[in-house]
């Protein structure tokens, strides 16, 4: 197991390295990170020309390149290109508000779809499991952007006719969020729409699965040779069925969760959370390659980690996978 | 383990995590006061580094201009008004341009130490060290000396400066924290001191910036306001819904759909004012645009052929009825004493559109305007008027221009064909490079930048560096660059004149609107007042109460 990790870490170094210089090179053609600059009156043209040389923007591409993986390697990740401005402390604070958001939501997700998938294979073609089918249809179908958008207006609406904010609609915390347990409490408030938009998705998702997984165990022999030895039915179902139930879950969760961590773009954006995702819009709106790259490299680090992470799982879940 | 206890553990496990990886609460609870307002606004600023090469925003001006306050700041009718300052700056020498100022005796930093002349020269120190990334170091770079006594001073320029009252009058920098200073690296996270109304409290990155009351401020009407709090939401709709739910008080929008909304609410107030900046289109004249563009006679059939006046109207109809169409490239219409209307001559008129272009001998187009035309005029020597229209991508209101000037040229004969770029791409490689035809984009400014005229009209060659059109005209030039260096108001505003109406003769560009600007603000509360300068909505936050 252990030299099937070591193997693993060093290709997905490889992976990163190679990502990494095709992200800088399409990041470094697709348009000039001055541009913006470019049409302000009265430019002073000597303050460019610091940016130029700090940044090395005169340079072809792959010297630009080394330089870049410099900054990124011996000074974490180096600075914004006009700014200056550290990079690392403002990765790691969208960072964590993002784990935030999307550790909730997963974990409020999976609870739920677990409940729904195994309860709508137990009962299959009931009342129950078309309900549940219907409306986990519903969710896949539904843009997160306009579920998002509507839950806002919705609250909104409630706050005009009854004067009763229930939920804020923009925002990580209150002007005056406190400290300690209110601080916390006050986050969660905020973070009630975001963690339901997100989950609407990931529930529909995973309960479909969970439903297929759960039916295809409890036709198996082995589950029927539990029920012949007599075993009662809760044993069978949680002991027997849903361990190995889960096994494609772990695999999709894992996955879903390293790319989440990139940021849930689009529920951070509609709801002005400071997440991985903002962060990532706003650099590219300032045409700045620097916390661009730096973003796609934490993402793409996360998503390699997650998928080792989610082979490794298996190994325990399922005996008859082994690593040499 | 039980299924309960399972979900318990999540949750309890979910619980400590938020704990753990969420960022650090503020050391002691702020306090809730009903002096606190929020005014939310879209961007949040880089550093508070303001005039710095990534951080020229209107965003940092929000928070930094009562903070580091004016000599003088522009009031709601773009008025200079001292603040700082005994009184106005004084002209007392032309030659060599020689100006003085003096601050009052109560204008003190928030540390105590008194605001001198000595601030002033520390910042016009910074802002021509060339090692320094200021966004612009014009007016700066023309100053010989700046002379020192106490709260007075005497500035001498080696160049005539026509924009030195509103230099003079800028907010300053304490020389007792930038001295020595690498000042790239300064305000990053903070500002420690204040010579205005309000200071620095706290900044939760992402979030909010605080600011408080300065209680040694006393050259005004002190802030009766505990509190300004600048919530920073990114999403449009986001930061109206947030508007309406009473997360905020005040907020100025760009140009939205949704301000509709906020106009027949009782409970909002909603001002609406032309600004400085305005929509254009510039026509290419150098030897990368269509050949055709380089004839007096189809400039005009393009600005003739182009219903300006239903452009600004089918924009803004709702949320800012009566934009009039802009006439003058160099003035704007509520600059009144000089505002000359040269474009005015080139009216929507389709007909003699159509009319110009078959009298050049021109053929194959309509006899006359259609919207269901599809016949493209043909001229002697340049071939078939079909341009390239250059514009910004996912600007809705842009896109709704370009689809009127597009179906309003061709109901005469001419083709536009659509190349919308993102602002990085169109900016930072098109526009430079004059490989374009037509380009629609707006230009910004303020009170003083009609100076810089030079800049955009002037030949390339002549102090037209952003001249990306190729325009040349000798007359033109000598106008703009005389202006850049007129010290006489009246007599300044007269060559700018000259130079705009020969401008409206030579057709480089066309003049489309001026942009509005809106404020929303709570019923509840009482004094913001439209500032189209970039002092913004807060210009008088002083004033500002809650009922």
């Amino acid at each position: 197991m252990l030299s099937y990790v070591v193997r693993r870490l060093l290709y997905s170094v490889v992976v990163l390295v190679a990502a990494s210089v095709l992200v800088f090179t399409f990041v470094s053609v697709s348009g000039d990170p001055l541009a913006q600059l470019r049409i302000t009156p009265n430019l002073s043209q000597q303050s460019v020309q610091n940016v130029i040389d700090r940044k090395h923007l005169d340079d072809p591409i792959p010297v630009r390149y080394w330089y870049w993986a410099k900054d990124a390697v011996t000074n974490e990740f180096g600075t914004t290109l006009l700014g200056d401005r550290p990079i690392l402390p403002d990765l790691w604070r969208v960072m964590k508000n993002t784990l935030q958001l999307v550790f909730i939501a997963e974990i409020l997700a999976i609870l739920i779809a677990v409940g729904i998938g195994v309860s709508s294979a137990l009962r299959q073609y009931s009342v129950f499991d078309y309900t549940a089918t219907t409306v986990s249809f519903l969710g896949l179908a539904t843009p997160v952007f306009w579920l998002a958008l509507m839950l806002q207006v919705l609250v909104v609406q409630i706050y005009e006719q009854t004067g009763h904010r229930i939920f804020p609609v923009a925002s990580l915390n209150s002007v005056d969020p406190g400290s300690g347990i209110h601080f916390v409490l006050d986050r969660a408030h905020h973070l009630v729409l975001p963690v339901l938009v997100l989950m609407v998705a990931s529930v529909a998702s995973y309960s479909r699965y969970i439903r297929a997984s759960m039916l295809e165990v409890l036709n198996s022999d082995y589950v029927r040779t539990a029920r012949a030895k007599g075993l009662p039915e809760g044993r069978v179902t949680m002991k027997h069925a849903f361990r190995n139930a889960l096994v494609p879950l772990v695999t999709l969760v894992g996955l879903s969760f390293g790319t989440l961590l990139g940021g849930a773009i689009v529920v951070e954006t509609v709801f002005s959370l400071d997440g991985m995702g903002l962060y990532f819009v706003n650099a590219l709106l300032a045409n700045d390659p620097y916390p661009v790259m730096a973003w796609l490299m934490v993402t793409a680090t996360m998503i390699i980690v997650f998928n080792l992470l989610v082979d490794i799982a298996y190994g325990y879940l399922d005996p008859r996978v082994r690593y040499e | 383990m039980p299924r309960r206890s399972i979900a318990l553990s999540i949750w309890a496990l979910a619980i400590a995590a938020s704990l753990v990886v969420g960022p650090a609460a503020p050391a002691a609870p702020e306090r809730t006061s009903a002096g606190t307002v929020v005014f939310i606004h879209d961007q949040e600023p880089p550093s508070l580094r303001g005039g710095w090469l990534d951080n020229n925003l209107l965003a940092t001006g929000l928070v930094t201009n009562n903070i580091w306050y004016g000599g003088q700041i522009y009031d709601n009718a773009a008025r200079l008004q001292p603040r700082l300052f005994e009184s106005k700056p004084k002209l007392v020498k032309t030659s060599p341009q020689t100006v003085t100022f003096k601050y009052k005796a109560s204008a003190v930093w928030s540390d105590g130490k008194p605001v001198t002349c000595d601030d002033w020269k520390a910042t016009w120190k910074v802002f021509v060290n060339p090692q320094f990334n200021v966004v612009s170091r014009t007016g700066y770079q023309d100053i010989k000396s700046v002379t020192c006594s106490g709260k007075a001073g005497t500035i001498v320029f080696s160049t005539p400066y026509a924009a030195w009252e509103s230099l003079v009058s800028g907010g300053v920098y304490a020389a007792h924290v930038v001295r020595g200073k690498d000042m790239n690296q300064m305000f990053n996270n903070s500002i420690p001191v204040s010579s205005g109304p309000w200071k620095f409290q706290s900044w939760q990155r992402g979030v909010q910036l605080t600011l408080v009351k300065n209680p040694r401020f006393k050259v005004g009407p002190a802030m009766k306001l505990d509190r300004v709090v600048f919530r920073y939401i990114v999403d449009t709709n986001a930061r109206f819904q947030a508007l309406k739910a009473g997360e905020g008080h005040v907020m100025e929008p760009q140009p939205q759909l949704q301000i509709a909304d906020f106009l027949n609410d009782k409970d909002f107030k909603v001002q609406s004012s032309p600004e400085y900046a305005f929509e254009h289109i510039d026509i290419q004249l150098g030897p990368r645009g269509h050949t055709a563009l380089r004839l007096p006679y189809v400039r005009q059939a393009l600005i003739t052929g182009i219903n300006r006046k239903q452009i600004a109207s089918a924009l803004f109809k709702t949320i800012a009825p009566g934009l009039p169409t802009l006439e003058n490239l160099v003035f704007k219409p509520f600059e009144k004493a000089s505002y000359q209307r040269h474009f005015q001559k080139w009216a929507f008129n389709p007909s003699a559109a159509i009319s110009v272009l078959k009298g050049k001998g021109c053929t194959g187009g309509p006899d006359e305007p259609s919207t269901s035309n599809s016949n493209i005029f043909s001229c002697p020597g340049v071939g078939r008027l079909s341009f390239r229209f250059s514009t910004t991508t996912g600007n809705q209101l842009r896109l709704l221009a370009f689809e009127i000037i597009q179906r309003d040229l061709k109901s005469v004969g001419i083709e536009l064909i659509p190349r919308f770029q993102t602002a990085g791409v169109l900016f930072g490689s098109t526009l430079p490079s004059s490989d374009w035809d037509l380009m629609m984009f707006t230009y910004g400014g303020g009170p003083d930048s009609k100076i810089t005229s030079s800049s955009l009209y002037s030949c390339p060659s002549n102090r037209g560096d952003q001249n990306y059109g190729n325009y040349c005209n000798g007359k033109a030039t000598t106008a703009f660059n005389a202006a850049l260096r007129e010290l006489d108001l009246t007599k300044r505003n007269a060559l700018l004149n000259r130079g705009d109406a020969q401008l409206a003769v030579d057709l480089p560009s066309i003049p489309l609107f001026v942009r509005p600007k809106w404020v929303i603000s709570a019923a509840n509360l009482s004094g913001p007042l439209l500032n189209t300068t970039s002092e913004g909505t807060p210009w008088n936050a002083a004033t500002w109460q809650l009922k």
